[in-house]
């Protein structure tokens, strides 16, 4: 970890800056999921204060922020709960995802043979697979299996990101594994754990977070997405900015704006946030694309600088060796 | 997956194709599972507001779908090998039918999403790649970041706002007039191919005119990422030993750039393209949603919502098809391109 | 012979017309136009464009259960009878007349000389023949259960009733049905029972939609599916409903979002189906384009699940009827472009009466809590309600709110909302997971029995476990009563006593609207409760 400090510290240039915004986005994101219920002046449901209803599509003004939408909320506090909910899910969906995908894509890289051969072959297909169509077809399946909207929703952003990771992982623990020093440690004894958990682990982990917060962007990509198609979680349940769009969209035309710009704005500015700061991490963790605050100074020991593309690609040679 | 040395790329092709036939089966039992396991079925959706649980059922029965999940399975797998891949329940649409009738508008609208993709993302990943870190750089980094953020729906509405107000009269909607789609005769069954043989002008611009808010919304958000991967090619062509070579020759820096940094820049594109697609796809949906465009996205999400078991399942295998077919079109050109991908 | 008649009928039909029009005082430049056209036989409006978002489900008449179907069917298929525009009764189509023999034995008389239009001549065979097919191929997505009075009933290759239909000669038609029904003269006039041609449609299996010949007065003249149907008139057609235009144009819709801007745009001349309340207020507001309203026969209501403990208690029931402010709900949840429905069947149908606004008065939580008290119920009472988000519209959860809020607010109820996609929603209310659950219904027959029977008999087809006998004994007796008031009368006491047992709960009926530019015309005397939407009487000036 502190390496990986360091080695941010040390790049020059925008990458650096680029790293810094995405974090300041999400972290504000973050700040407002946490502390919903001291921020948001009324409850993600609640219609009424004090025994009388809110009024319908008013004004943002001083009494409501971002004033009030068609189903008489209050928009300001729809989306700072709506960034509740959408970092529920993200950090759900991530979290499941890397618990399932990372291990089983080591643990398969590792053993190769048969088994290895199928799980490969088994996650490439579902990658085929458009994800908003997997989506689809999970949120249908298990949203009421759960009860939970929030739950199923997270459940079925999983589904579609453990193939990448399962990718990633067991590409990486393929070319790892034929490495001297693991031949060393087998050739001592160490049983098929050890090596997994000491040797293999620290290597093929480097590339998951920028995955990851790719992949949270896409989830809540995603999950705005069905929101609009109307699979997604409902305004009785959570706060959920792209069910709040989809409501939003015909009073847009109306020519009201506000209860479509701000949860659109919201999506825009999460996803902007993880993007960035997965392709900081990405340029401040890819040896190629690193610049350093050092004066460039060509040794001849510095490692071939023409690698393919910008993401540590699957068996293309060892991906983001520090 | 790579086979042993020395094999010939003929050899390859044809593995790769052969491995296409488990894939579609893994798919298609995939998704055969996931929905007849969700709950409800196609008619519950469609009169389980009307009829009495015991017409369901008959209906149901009618259908055979009460009977065991794995005699229905083996039954469709049947039926899929001999290439039958059924009628729609909802609407008794043959399958073949209905790819055939939307798919030439879903492939015309993700051929323009792609072109105006490049048209958009390639000079302004060059830009951005050949001025490295400054403020250029930064803005059409963010641009390409916000543009595959913002959700393609409320672009979409957002843009038809725009047009309607800036171009009366501009078509915000649908591939064609209902005149144009009337009097057509459909040979290909892709409108556009269609209008040009039928040597009809005004049809064709009336298409190509339908063709432009749809392709523009998707193809914003495809341009995101063909931006992103242009630069880092760029930049990393830009720091190759040959282009070192080239500057030390005094090979003055624009010819540089142009001749040898952006040239190679262009080939892994093709690639993204590929691997992008089920991506695109996912966008299609959503855009065809929006701007009510005749394509399978359409199709696919309405017969979701009738838990027509046949036609999703028909229509999940066509996407992942395609999908399959053109990553395997893109490794091809790869592996013939890329002297260092074995076979 | 022919054509004595044809000249007579145009004759009558364009002196009624010019009466009207003077009558109207020639203001508003309907009654002029209609005189100009009415005395020529063909039409003169320029094509039109209907814009919706209802999807077809099958052009043959044996294999579809929906409006988008149905609507295609009313124009291309003649029916025995048909039920004119804002009329109640129905009327001679393809038959002059069709009568009571006594109340199980009904007589058509075919019109001399109808064709289909490919020329084949429609003759009684033919509608034996439709009917027939429609009974057997029981289609999984068609209406065949509405010729329960006629089939055999068998589970496996149902066919017709025994001697159900006679066919004496080609213009006469006798139904002998299997139990009284005063309703089947309505039911001949659903599109369930459009006349086909014998020699084209097969009988064992559905005709492709593209293929279908009809007799009415269009005929389908291209269909892309869920794209554009196009209908051109039919020359063979001489029956009363002549069209105005010679082509109309139907534009299927996936979302609404796209269809509003179309009619802002003028891109399509009429928008019918389905566009949300505030879509439909903003065009009024916008002034562009005209939104006409008719009466409509959509139902809302809210179930009581009486197989579970809280909803039992009559009085419970009673108590949240007495609370319920149809106002505010038609105000907050749809933007006031709903209609309060105070009885299980709505307005405008024989023998309606609103029982609920006569029992329980205006919203009153006083006498919601005396209701409660007087039978020792103790307060809050809890229960949980249900409603599904996208099947009824994204309204229902506007409603569903107000609703619940309604009853919180009177501090009589603790209510806890759930909600399920619709497919689980159907078996999770039969099985007793909500209290009270919303439902909606559009009727098949424009009848009050059919929002009668299929409710309050014995659990309804919704099994909410209600049974009550002497509603069974009501409902047999108004099915058979030939007696227009005395079964009037009948079927306003059923309604009494749903007021009293508060089964359910009638929330509103829907309006039925449409949006056209001003260049259209005829739109208005169209929408009312059959929902059918003739086009024949559509006209568009240029």
């Amino acid at each position: 970890m502190r390496h990986w400090v360091r080695t941010i510290w040390n790049t020059r240039g925008l990458a650096r800056w680029i790293l810094l915004a995405g974090l300041v986005l999400v972290v504000a994101f973050v700040v407002m999921a946490v502390l919903a219920p001291w921020i948001a002046p009324y409850d993600f449901n609640q219609t009424r204060v004090d025994g009388d209803k809110l009024p319908k599509l008013a004004h943002p003004s001083g009494e409501h922020w971002l004033g009030t939408n068609d189903q008489f909320f209050d928009i300001w506090s729809r989306v700072v709960w709506g960034a509740r909910t959408a970092l529920e899910v993200i950090v759900l969906s991530v979290l499941f995802s890397i618990l399932i995908g990372v291990p089983l894509g080591l643990v398969s890289g590792f053993i190769g043979g048969w088994a290895d051969r199928a799980l490969v072959f088994v996650m490439d297909s579902l990658y085929a697979l458009p994800s908003l169509l997997l989506a689809i077809v999970f949120s249908f399946l298990l949203r009421d299996a759960l009860g939970g909207g929030i739950v199923a929703a997270a459940l079925s952003l999983t589904c579609i990101y453990i193939p990448q990771y399962f990718r990633v992982v067991r590409n990486t623990t393929v070319s790892v594994k034929q490495s001297v020093y693991v031949e060393a440690a087998r050739a001592i004894g160490a049983p098929p754990t050890t090596i997994m958990r000491k040797y293999l682990f620290g290597n093929v982990v480097q590339s998951v977070p920028v995955i990851g917060t790719l992949n949270a962007a896409d989830a809540l990509s995603t999950l705005a997405a069905l929101g609009f198609l109307g699979f997604g979680i409902q305004p009785t349940e959570a706060s959920e900015w792209g069910y709040d769009l989809s409501r939003a969209l015909d009073d847009a035309q109306a020519g009201t704006w506000w209860p479509a710009l701000f949860p659109g704005l919201a999506i825009i500015l999460l996803i902007t946030g993880l993007t960035l700061v997965g392709e900081g991490l990405n340029e401040t963790l890819n040896p190629s694309l690193r610049r350093r605050r050092l004066v460039p100074v060509r040794m001849p020991a510095m490692g071939p600088s023409d690698h393919y593309g910008a993401l540590p690609t699957p068996g293309r040679g060892p991906g983001g060796r520090p | 997956m790579s086979s042993s040395s020395g094999g010939s790329l003929a050899r390859y092709i044809a593995v790769r194709l052969l491995l296409v036939i488990p894939m579609i089966w893994v798919l298609l039992t995939i998704v055969f599972v996931l929905l007849r396991v969700a709950p409800g079925d196609p008619v519950s959706a469609a009169v389980g507001g009307k009829l009495s649980e015991d017409a369901l059922d008959t209906r149901r029965h009618a259908l055979g779908i009460d009977r065991p999940l794995i005699v229905q399975y083996l039954d469709y797998l049947g039926d899929v090998v001999r290439l039958d891949f059924g009628h729609t329940i909802s609407d008794n649409r043959p399958i073949l039918d209905v790819i055939r009738d939307q798919g030439g508008a879903t492939m015309t609208l993700t051929i323009g999403a792609f072109l105006f993709a490049i048209l958009i993302g390639v000079p302004l990943g060059r830009v951005a790649g050949r001025y490295r870190d400054t403020a250029t750089d930064a803005g059409i980094r963010i641009f390409g970041v916000v543009s595959y953020a913002a959700p393609i729906f409320w672009v979409g509405i957002m843009l038809v706002l725009v047009v309607v107000k800036l171009f009366p009269g501009w078509p915000t909607y649908d591939i064609a007039s209902v005149q144009t789609k009337f009097l057509v005769e459909p040979k290909t069954h892709v409108l556009l191919l269609d209008t040009i043989l039928a040597g009809d002008g005004e049809a064709v611009k009336d298409v190509l005119q339908h063709h432009v808010l749809p392709c523009f919304t998707l193809g914003l958000l495809l341009s995101g990422v063909i931006i992103r991967l242009v630069r880092v090619n760029v930049i990393q062509a830009l720091q190759g030993d040959y282009i070192e070579a080239a500057r030390a020759r005094g090979i003055p820096e624009r010819q540089v750039v142009r001749r040898h940094a952006f040239r190679n820049a262009l080939v892994p594109v093709i690639t993204v393209i590929g691997l992008q697609v089920a991506l695109t796809l996912s966008g299609a949906i959503l855009t065809e949603r929006t701007f009510n465009w005749p394509g399978l996205g359409t199709e696919l999400v309405q017969y979701v919502t009738a838990r027509d078991y046949v036609a999703v399942q028909g229509l999940v295998t066509f996407f992942a098809l395609v999908v399959v077919i053109v990553s395997l079109l893109v490794d091809i050109l790869n592996a013939l391109v890329d002297p260092r991908v074995r076979y | 012979m022919y054509r004595a008649r044809r000249a007579l009928a145009l004759a009558g039909v364009s002196g009624l017309i010019l009466t009207l029009g003077a009558a109207c005082g020639g203001d508003d430049g309907d009654g002029g136009d209609d005189g100009d056209n009415g005395s020529g036989d063909g039409a003169t409006s320029a094509p039109w464009i209907l814009g919706t978002t209802e999807s077809i489900t099958a052009m043959d008449p044996a294999g579809s259960y929906d409006f988008g179907s149905w609507n295609v069917q009313y124009n291309v298929f003649e029916q025995l009878l048909t039920i004119p525009a804002s009329a109640e009764e129905p009327v001679g189509d393809a038959a002059e007349s069709c009568e009571y023999n006594d109340p199980k034995t009904i007589t058509c008389t075919l019109r001399e000389g109808l064709k289909f239009s490919n020329g084949d001549d429609l003759t009684s065979s033919d509608v034996l023949f439709s009917l027939k097919r429609n009974i057997e191929i029981a289609d999984p997505n068609g209406s065949s259960v509405l010729l329960y009075n006629i089939s055999d009933g068998a589970e496996e290759n149902p066919t017709l009733a025994e001697g159900a239909i006679e066919t004496p000669d080609d213009l006469t038609v006798v139904f002998h049905l299997n139990a009284a029904d005063t309703t089947f003269l309505k039911l001949l006039s659903t599109a369930t029972t459009s006349i086909v041609d014998e020699d084209v449609f097969p009988a064992d299996e559905l005709l492709a939609d593209d293929a279908i010949i009809g007799s009415g007065p269009y005929k389908l003249s291209q269909y892309k599916p869920g794209e554009q149907a196009v209908f051109e008139a039919n020359e063979t057609y001489d029956g009363p409903r002549t069209p105005k235009a010679d082509q109309v144009f139907v534009q299927y819709f996936s979302d609404p979002a796209p269809l509003k801007t179309a009619i802002e745009n003028g891109d399509v001349d009429i928008a019918w189906r389905t566009l949300s309340p505030t879509d439909i207020n903003s065009l009024e507001d916008g002034g562009k384009v005209e939104v006409i309203r008719g009466e409509g026969s959509e139902f809302r209501y809210w179930v009581w699940q009486l197989q579970n403990d809280v909803p039992k208690e009559k009085a419970v029931r009673q108590a949240a009827a007495q609370i319920i402010d149809r106002d505010a709900i038609t105000a907050n949840a749809y933007d006031g472009t709903t209609a309060p429905s105070y009885s299980i069947v709505p307005p405008g149908f024989g023998g309606q009466k609103d029982s609920f606004k006569e029992k329980y008065g205006e919203p009153d939580v006083d006498k919601a809590a005396a209701l409660l008290e007087a039978a020792g119920v103790k307060t809050p009472v809890k229960i949980t309600l249900g409603y599904t988000p996208t099947h009824y519209g994204p309204n229902a959860v506007d409603e569903a709110n107000e609703f619940a809020d309604q009853l919180t607010q009177s501090g009589l109820f603790e209510v806890k909302i759930e909600s399920t996609e619709w497919e689980e929603y159907q078996t999770l209310y039969k099985d007793g997971a909500y209290d009270l659950f919303i439902l909606g219904w559009y009727p098949d027959i424009l009848d009050a029995d059919n929002y009668l029977t299929p409710f309050i008999r014995d659990g309804g087809f919704f099994q909410n476990g209600y049974s009550n006998e002497e509603v069974n004994t009501l409902l047999d007796s108004e099915l058979a009563e030939t007696d227009p008031a005395a079964r009037e009368e009948q079927i306003g006491q059923l309604q009494d006593i749903v007021a009293e047992d508060v089964p359910l709960i009638p929330s509103w009926n829907g309006q039925n609207v449409a949006v056209t530019t001003d260049k259209i015309d005829g739109v208005q005397e169209t929408l009312d409760p059959t929902y059918i939407f003739r086009f024949w009487g559509i006209s568009k000036s240029e």
